[in-house]
């Protein structure tokens, strides 16, 4: 930057070695031996090299600035200048888009696909324990009239829920075309289940069977309506679940791609902000005999924190959000899904029950349901219950990662027991027992059943406390960065002015 | 300094460039895809006399192909090799009635499933005895080498049925109409095929004892291209696409097509 003093001038031939020497070291005075200190190396005979001198070594007092530096000085303190604060402004360039990025992200994860998750997940488990209630209630016959209203209440209850799900899914959608026609189909069938399903128990309660199957015109209607349950409103209920992991899947995928990348780019365009306030600081205390500007200081300082602050709220948010998904997203999708998929399981025993025609695929669904949620490998029913009961632990499927640890290992064994309840009610069933069925159908099978949803539910919370506290710990912290991001902005603005002004306007 | 700032920013731009090239590839980034489809079911993949191949898994995978905006190249497989052509790479996408099951699973990734179908029976037009799998006791049923319909009667369903071996579908509905086997079980898509291909009048019970999901085979690890296949195959049946093929395909044969519906998805991860 500052070129070297030209001196060649001023150290003509006529000097002798000692003084060639003493040129060559002294550096402030540049005294020739001999010569009183305080006496100006002015001499007439000279004319260039004192000012030169003083031009290049001496640093000239303010006061009188050399006529050199009037055209220089002024316009490299400006480049360093502006160079520094492009370096600035790009850092919190990269600072805002990147805190905008793992804002946006966290966003769509916790306030957008997570509650949809949430609300499809309830809509599924009411649509399904809808089918599940009629299919009891209609089961119940004469014998279980108090049971059978309970039924019906149950369903009705189930109704109002699936619709508040229904309502919420749909405000949850935003502007997805896919996602609301879904919801629209599932809105228009819904209305043509209960239609279905009222006929159904209407013509039961008329017929005041015995406990067990019921006539065989009201099997055909409730086939009606479970058929459109099953094979069109759940499906579509399942699938707009899956829809919303889709949506976080791929809002993770873009976060983890970009928000590291601005991330370093927020500490390169730091350390270029470093290194030019270093370089205006070196020039002007060169320039201007200054150890130190302390405004500049404090701006470095101020970038320094902007730097480790800001780069370390970025990457604290994108841990969050992977912690978020991980630990909390991912899992509770998954206890959705087995819960949903469990749900429509214990139906199935309804179904298998009422529907003689039907039993074997109902038996064969209730299987598949089965190995969907805890996968043992197994040709028929009774070799997965003989499994099942040996203690397996080696599950597959859905649930057989969440099947480790302390909350894991209760839902299998309130899983085991449910598939032990099942195994004896087919035993009764298949001895022709239809009434002591019915009454295990509608008391062990169904509290063992119930007993499994609860730890269903309670590893789903558990998940889901994690994924809300990870959550709001980015946001948090993001929402510290942008508070502070306007102060830091104009701190550093007042600051390399404050560096930087006094020393411009000595040359005006 | 400008210098240093330009070459700092395009360190950082090719670490970037960097990372996307670790990505595995997907079939959403492909211009081009090859989908295998069976050449020997008549109406869900045949092969014309001149080549060419058609039936419902064709035009289901054209349509896949063309929501992802991809131009579609069909290879024939045969049911032993549709493992083999997606872990090789020979093929993007099966489309050839391929059963999602948990055995599966562990090597390749499914889309969809696409199609419900079932296991069904198909019966000579006077048979009148055979109305549900329980009726195939004591009958003669065919079992066609690599499928395992006859073993899911036999051993799922626990009824005594008496296995005939037979190469393949051909063999089966000659030996059917000769009276040498009483039924043929299997996908009903399958038998409806069949049917239509016989023309004589074979007939769909209807029976409906096995659900079966079938799916579409992906490389594993391709979460990205499962999903967007997911998506079309959601638009299929929205816009009405897969009613109208599986009446254009199916619709002689006497299957049951009362319910067209999205089938619930398997989940991509």
């Amino acid at each position: 930057m500052t070129g070297p003093p030209v001196r060649a001038p001023g150290h003509g031939p006529g000097h002798g070695p000692g003084q060639a020497t003493g040129q060559a070291t002294g550096q402030v005075t540049a005294q020739a031996p001999g010569q009183v200190p305080g006496q100006a190396a002015v001499p007439a005979s000279h004319p260039l090299t004192p000012a030169q001198l003083a031009d290049a070594r001496l640093a000239p007092s303010p006061a009188r600035p050399s006529r050199s530096g009037r055209s220089g000085v002024p316009g490299r303190v400006l480049a360093l200048t502006g160079a520094t604060v492009t370096a600035l402004a790009l850092l919190f360039a990269a600072l805002a888009v990147g805190a905008g990025s793992a804002g946006d992200g966290l966003r769509v994860i916790g306030r957008d696909a997570g509650p949809q998750v949430v609300a499809t997940a309830g809509l599924y488990f009411g649509l399904s324990d809808m089918d599940a209630q009629v299919a009891d209630a209609l089961l119940m016959g004469e014998e279980y009239a108090e049971r059978r209203r309970a039924a019906v209440a149950r369903y009705e209850q189930r109704r109002s829920e699936a619709n508040a799900a229904l309502l919420k899914a749909f405000e949850l959608s935003g502007d997805d075309r896919a996602e609301r026609r879904t919801i629209q189909s599932v809105l228009d069938g819904l209305g043509r289940y209960e239609q279905l399903a009222g006929q159904a128990l209407l013509l039961d309660a008329r017929s005041g069977h015995a406990a067990g199957p019921p006539p065989a015109e009201v099997v055909g209607l409730y086939r009606q309506a479970t058929d459109l349950m099953r094979r069109v409103l759940l499906p579509q209920a399942y699938n707009l679940t899956l829809e919303s992991g889709t949506i976080v899947r791929a809002t993770h995928d873009d976060n983890s791609a970009t928000v590291p990348l601005l991330r370093a780019a927020v500490i390169v365009t730091g350390l270029a902000a470093l290194a030019c306030l270093a370089l205006l600081q070196l020039y002007l205390a060169r320039r201007f005999r200054r150890l130190v500007a302390p405004a500049l200081l404090a701006a470095a300082a101020v970038t320094v924190a902007a730097v480790v602050g800001g780069a370390g709220a970025l990457g604290r948010a994108q841990a969050d959000l992977h912690t978020g998904k991980r630990e909390g997203f991912d899992p509770v999708l998954t206890v959705a899904r087995a819960r949903a998929i469990s749900n429509s399981m214990q139906g199935d025993q309804s179904r298998y029950l009422l529907d003689k025609e039907r039993a074997d695929t109902y038996e064969h669904t209730f299987l598949d349901k089965s190995q969907t949620v805890f996968y043992l490998p197994a040709g028929n029913l009774g070799g997965y219950h003989a499994k099942v009961a040996e203690g397996a632990t080696d599950f597959l499927g859905l649930m057989g990662v969440q099947a480790a640890g302390a909350d894991g290992q209760r839902v299998v064994a309130a899983y085991r027991t449910f598939q032990e309840a099942d195994t004896t009610f087919r035993a009764l069933v298949r001895d022709g027992r239809h009434r002591e069925a019915v009454a295990a159908r509608l008391g062990p099978v169904r509290e063992a059943f119930d007993a499994y949803d609860r730890t269903l539910l309670a590893l789903s919370q558990r998940h889901q406390a994690a994924f809300e506290r990870a959550i709001g710990s980015g946001e948090r912290g993001l929402d510290i960065l942008w508070r502070l991001l306007p102060f830091a902005i104009g701190g550093l603005g007042l600051l390399v002015a404050a560096g930087v002004w006094p020393r411009l306007k000595e040359y005006r | 300094m400008r210098r240093l700032l330009a070459a700092a920013l395009s360190l950082v731009a090719l670490a970037g460039a960097g990372c996307a090239g670790d990505r595995p590839e997907s079939v959403v980034d492909l211009d081009e895809i090859v989908i295998a489809v069976r050449p020997d079911l008549p109406s869900i993949g045949y092969r014309r006399p001149d080549g060419t191949l058609e039936g419902f898994d064709v035009d289901v995978g054209r349509y896949i192909a063309g929501r992802l905006g991809k131009k579609a190249t069909f290879v024939p497989v045969y049911a032993a090799e549709r493992e083999r052509v997606v872990t090789s790479g020979r093929a993007d996408l099966v489309v050839a009635t391929y059963t999602i099951s948990m055995d599966r699973k562990q090597r390749v990734l499914f889309a969809g499933p696409y199609h419900v179908s079932y296991q069904d029976i198909l019966v000579r037009p006077d048979e009148t005895a055979i109305r549900g799998v329980r009726d195939l006791k004591g009958r003669r049923i065919c079992e066609v080498q690599g499928a395992n319909a006859a073993q899911r009667v036999v051993e799922e369903r626990g009824v005594a049925a008496e296995v005939v071996p037979v190469r393949d579908y051909a063999a089966c509905v000659a030996a059917l109409k000769a009276g040498r086997l009483d039924a043929i079980t299997t996908n009903d898509v399958i038998l409806a095929g069949l049917a239509i291909q016989d023309g004589s009048g074979l007939r769909l019970t209807n029976a409906r004892f096995n659900e079966q999901r079938t799916g579409v085979g992906m490389r594993k690890g391709d979460i990205e291209g499962c999903e967007a296949v997911n998506r079309a195959i959601t638009s299929m049946y929205q816009d009405g696409t897969a009613a109208r093929l599986l009446g254009r395909w199916f619709g002689r044969s006497g299957l049951d097509l009362s319910t067209v519906a999205v089938p619930q998805f398997e989940g991509c991860s």
